[in-house]
């Protein structure tokens, strides 16, 4: 749908808009309960602040600005800070779909490919093929003990590539 | 374990994150758990039946909203809603759609007293037989459609809507405390649909009402009918 149009219902406003604030908000919390939780949230707050009126360009700002809201308070009582922030800079109303999962692989190959191989494969294994540990660890030829202090010190050193390339 | 190990393991497990206390020198291995678990091959997809049932309860919260205008306007909007919703997800119109009796605002500002569920193209289906709820008695009851528990109280029998009014999950009957109980967030509504406890940063409301009746030994609950029959 065209930013400058309009929705010919909020169901429509919904259907249209659900899976972006989703992908998003999952990105930025990593877990499929709290990033349906978030959207709940997001599309409750929205919802009738929201005319139908509005264009797409506007209904997808203000679902945006919620979202950074819901986002931040989601934070603060979790860990009481906030660890991850939706930035807008990215944010083209227009395909608000292109910021999400295409990004984030294309992130996560860069930080892997600059870590040792051991490091790289019990993050990949965990992440993102989802092996528990103990199938991991199965996997890698080691104990559960030794594939969480691996686990532990790869996400630090993660942690670090990720710092120095700015993702 | 570390305490940031213990919420990455979680993340993880696919589980809630509750309060916690982190070191902050930990929130950049935390950001970077994040980033590596929304890259796994369709991490960001949003699920059909959560789709489904947000939009359910979406289109309740628009059906409380403001101050009632006349009744057949109301009425034509809420067909008109139901009709667009079963069209797109084909099946299972829930009672969640459907009007809520009096105005009121379920979640943002809930009212005093709970409200009565009465949908606009419903029928009195028969739930279980008289004789399988006994004074005191609470019972689960799924129409398809509609989910709830019925309960009888000095002889009269009333029923109350099974999903939690935060977040659209299935409550589940605690017989021994006699409450009703949501898996998702640990809220409580007695068996009534009053709010016991929860542990959300909104206001909570209570569950709304079913209208019941008993017929030739059996009970009827008003409900929508399956889209179709």
């Amino acid at each position: 749908m065209g930013g400058a149009g309009v929705y010919p219902n909020w169901e429509a406003i919904y259907r249209d808009n659900v899976g972006w604030v989703y992908g998003l908000l999952f990105s930025k919390v990593g877990s499929r309960p709290d990033a349906e939780d978030l959207t709940t949230e997001v599309f409750l707050a929205a919802l009738r602040p929201l005319r139908v009126s509005a264009t797409v360009r506007e209904v997808r700002s203000y679902l945006l600005a919620t979202a950074r809201t819901v986002l931040a308070d989601h934070w603060r009582r979790t860990l009481g800070r906030e660890i991850t922030t939706l930035d807008d800079e990215l944010f083209d109303p227009a395909v608000p779909d292109a910021a999400t999962s295409r990004d984030r692989a294309a992130e996560a190959d860069r930080i892997l490919s600059d870590l040792p191989e051991n490091y790289r494969t019990i993050l990949r294994l965990r992440f993102l093929d989802g092996l528990t540990l103990k199938e991991a660890a199965a996997e890698m030829n080691t104990t559960v003990g030794n594939a969480k202090v691996l686990q532990h010190r790869a996400l630090r050193a993660a942690a670090k590539v990720a710092e120095r390339i700015g993702v | 374990m570390s305490r940031v190990g213990r919420v990455v393991e979680k993340l993880l497990a696919g589980r809630r994150l509750r309060r916690v206390r982190v070191d902050p020198d930990s929130d950049a291995e935390l950001r970077t758990a994040i980033l590596l678990r929304s890259a796994r091959v369709g991490a960001g997809s949003v699920r059909e039946e959560f789709v489904t049932s947000l939009q359910q309860r979406l289109s309740a919260e628009l059906a409380t909203d403001a101050a009632p205008p006349a009744p057949v306007t109301r009425r034509r909007r809420f067909v008109q809603l139901a009709a667009t919703a079963a069209a797109s997800i084909g099946v299972g119109v829930g009672i969640d759609r459907l009007v809520l009796a009096g105005g009121g605002v379920v979640a943002a500002g809930p009212p005093a007293t709970p409200k009565e569920l009465q949908p606009d193209t419903g029928a009195w289906l028969a739930v279980l037989p008289s004789s399988d709820l006994p004074e005191g008695g609470v019972r689960r009851f799924d129409l398809g459609t509609v989910t709830g528990f019925l309960r009888r109280t000095n002889g009269t029998v009333a029923a109350v809507s099974g999903i939690c009014t935060h977040y659209p999950c299935r409550l589940v009957l605690n017989d021994t405390a006699h409450e009703l109980e949501c898996p998702c967030h640990r809220a409580a509504f007695s068996v009534t649909g009053a709010v016991l406890r929860h542990e959300l940063p909104i206001q909570l409301g209570p569950l709304p009402g079913f209208e019941v009746r008993e017929v030739d030994g059996m009970v009827e609950v008003f409900a929508p009918r399956t889209p179709g029959s």
